[in-house]
């Protein structure tokens, strides 16, 4: 197993500011690809605008980096006319859960057997660090300079509106929760959604206190424990995931009812 | 083989099927839902064909464009409100070079506007609706056979010019039935020309700007135009491939109609007054088509169901003024293009609402209904009267 046979290695360095949290997902996904059987010849990357988005230009599959919002859509496209292909979904908190938010919904609710890897750095970190769907209550950010009004989105509360769904969180730091939780989502029938805190010091850390990403890192070391076996919930900062019920998926249901039988 | 009733947004799906379109994804909105709901029957018989119903007409077009790139030939269906919604969607598809097609059943806009009546002011948007420079195709039928022949024509078209193709019909020409027989309309079907993803490669299909190797252009203006002019000269050559139009009416007569569309359809009683000059590939404009012919003729009337969208195109072309008659709020009518061309001086003589038979597959008026004499435009209808509200007598009291 090579992961430098997954990743374009003649582009690195990569665009990402030194510290992002973002490398450390790809080094994650390189790494269990080989595991899981996914080469060039079945396997597509979906990207989202945003930092995040990058990932599929540094890695040696073929990619769809989309517009803002939109990859579970074209994700679910591909997956609905190329049943056999396995479709990775990689993008931001706000890419996925604001602007793609109704797809979100929408998504979890057909249960198409793709995988979304969700960066969840707590702020739209490529314009420079707004408040995000993510952003904790209270955060100073570039548009809350009086800290942010709204508690942030349920993630996990949406995903688990399907029974069916799996739900994991993991952070940068916890790599081998992380690792295991890409494996499993991988091998998921179904709607599969990690959950992945990661740090960006550049637009957001050292405006809330952090002097280095390393500082965020230890952060995440020490507030996210792991949580029971088999939860049916995961409470805040509790490292897991959350099995639904799962269900054959028939990539190619008979059309007009969805894609689940 | 056999003639049989067929709607206008029947053939085009029929004709979709017959493009070898594999992928539809649709959100229902009137008067485009027949597409919708015959491609998910369509679906049920045929497990090759996939169909979504999506949340909305941004992930449907999203939709499609993931679906082209994976294999499939692949459409939508609107209007007008959702049309607008899929423009972002129909430039990423122009960047990257995205075979798809489009069909916007258009009513009277904007916003929600007038849902089950003609229009015809979506052709901008269909041209200018995303951001940045592109070349559109966009064709739009008269008849029910074309609907099905010039849909075919499009999924050709869009596998040929790599890039999204828009089909214009309107609440008319949707709802239209006529009898034909669609097996005897032939078009040479075109290939898909991208292969499919995970053909092995590691492409990187992106909306941003980036060199061919994947890293980001988004500052450099050479490789921007670089990229750009050589889309653009593409998309000129295969243009030549699909002038559509249609030249005919009186030709003799020293006026030239340009209608297109159910406008055409409705203008028809008119042939013998004037000659015609339609438009099917409304864009590109058929710069050339137009411009050989026009110089024959000493005024040029666009009617057109909007506020002069196309008669301003005509005027660019030509430099030359042309005459307006805009069919508004889905009056398309032939009474309604009689007191237009009153109104500019230009009612052929000799030319009254009883002596001419209504065109083919346009609605004679109700019986009963005089036709309004001509040059006299017909008394507003008055509205039923409302009851008078609770609340705005309370209000009042109060």
């Amino acid at each position: 197993m090579a992961i430098k046979d997954k990743l374009k290695t003649d582009l690195f360095p990569t665009i990402w500011c030194p510290g992002c949290g973002i490398g450390l997902i790809m080094q994650q996904l390189a790494s269990v690809m080989d595991d899981v059987g996914l080469d060039k010849d079945n396997t597509v990357l979906v990207t989202g605008i945003g930092c995040t988005g990058r990932m599929g230009a540094y890695m040696n599959f073929e990619s769809v980096y989309t517009l803002h919002g939109r990859t579970l859509p074209v994700a679910e496209a591909i997956k609905m006319v190329r049943p056999e292909l396995n479709v990775i979904v990689v993008s931001g908190d706000g890419d996925l859960a604001s602007i793609g938010g109704n797809h979100l919904i929408h998504s979890i609710r057909r249960n198409p057997n793709i995988t979304v890897l969700c960066n969840n750095n707590e702020i739209y970190g490529l314009t420079g660090g707004q408040t995000g769907p993510t952003t904790p209550q209270g955060t100073t950010t570039l548009s809350s300079p009086a800290g942010a009004a709204y508690s942030p989105i349920n993630l996990q509360g949406l995903v688990n509106t399907n029974p069916n769904a799996f739900y994991a969180k993991t952070t940068v730091y916890h790599q081998g929760p992380m690792r295991k939780a890409i494996k499993e989502a991988i091998e998921w029938p179904g709607f599969s959604f990690i959950d992945i805190a990661s740090q960006c010091i550049e637009n957001n850390g050292r405006r809330i206190g952090f002097a280095s990403a390393y500082e965020m890192l230890e952060h995440y070391k020490t507030e996210y424990k792991p949580g029971p076996r088999d939860a049916t919930r995961l409470e805040p900062h509790q490292l897991g995931i959350v099995r639904g019920e799962p269900v054959t998926v028939a990539g190619a249901a008979p059309s007009g009812s969805g894609t689940v039988e | 083989m056999t003639k049989r009733l067929v709607q206008g947004n029947e053939a085009v799906l029929l004709g979709a099927i017959r493009a070898g379109a594999s992928y539809f994804a649709g959100y229902p909105i009137s008067p485009s839902s027949e597409i919708l709901a015959q491609a998910s029957q369509y679906a049920v018989g045929h497990p090759e064909f996939r169909f979504l119903q999506a949340e909305d007409e941004i992930a449907s077009v999203n939709a499609i464009m993931g679906g082209s790139l994976a294999g499939a030939k692949s459409f939508t269906a609107t209007s007008g409100p959702g049309f607008s919604l899929m423009q972002e969607a129909i430039g990423y598809g122009h960047k990257i070079g995205i075979p798809a097609v489009v069909v916007n059943v258009m009513r009277v806009g904007p916003a929600t506007g007038m849902p089950t009546m003609p229009g015809q002011g979506d052709l901008n948007q269909s041209r200018y609706g995303s951001t940045g420079d592109y070349t559109s195709f966009v064709f739009y039928p008269s008849t029910v056979a074309e609907c099905y022949e010039y849909t075919i024509h499009a999924f050709n078209a869009a596998e040929e010019s790599r890039s999204p193709v828009v089909i214009l019909s309107d609440a008319f020409l949707g709802h239209l039935n006529e009898v034909v027989d669609l097996d005897e309309i032939k078009v040479p079907v075109v290939e898909r020309t991208i292969p499919p993803l995970a053909s092995g490669g590691t492409r990187l299909f992106s909306g941003v700007a980036t060199y061919p190797d994947g890293e980001p252009a988004t500052a450099d203006s050479d490789e921007y135009i670089r990229q750009y002019e050589e889309m653009r000269e593409m998309r000129r050559k295969v243009a030549q491939r699909y002038a559509f139009h249609e030249f005919g009416w009186n030709k003799e007569s020293d006026t030239l109609v340009i209608a297109f569309g159910i406008t055409r359809r409705v203008a028809q009683p008119l042939a013998p007054h004037f000659a015609l000059f339609r438009p099917i590939r409304i864009w590109p404009t058929l710069d050339e088509e137009l411009g050989a012919i026009a110089p024959r003729y000493k005024k040029i009337i666009v009617i057109e169901g909007s506020d002069g969208q196309y008669a301003n195109v005509v005027e660019r072309m030509l430099l030359r003024r042309v005459e307006r008659v805009p069919l508004l709020g889905g009056r398309m009518s032939l009474e309604a293009i009689r007191e237009g061309l009153d109104k500019i001086g230009m009612l052929p003589k000799g030319s009254s609402t009883a002596a001419e038979a209504p065109a083919k597959g346009v609605k004679a008026p109700a019986k009963g209904v005089k036709a309004p004499a001509k040059g006299v435009k017909a008394p507003a209808k008055p509205r039923p009267k409302a009851p008078a509200r609770a609340d705005a007598k309370a209000s009042a009291v109060g």
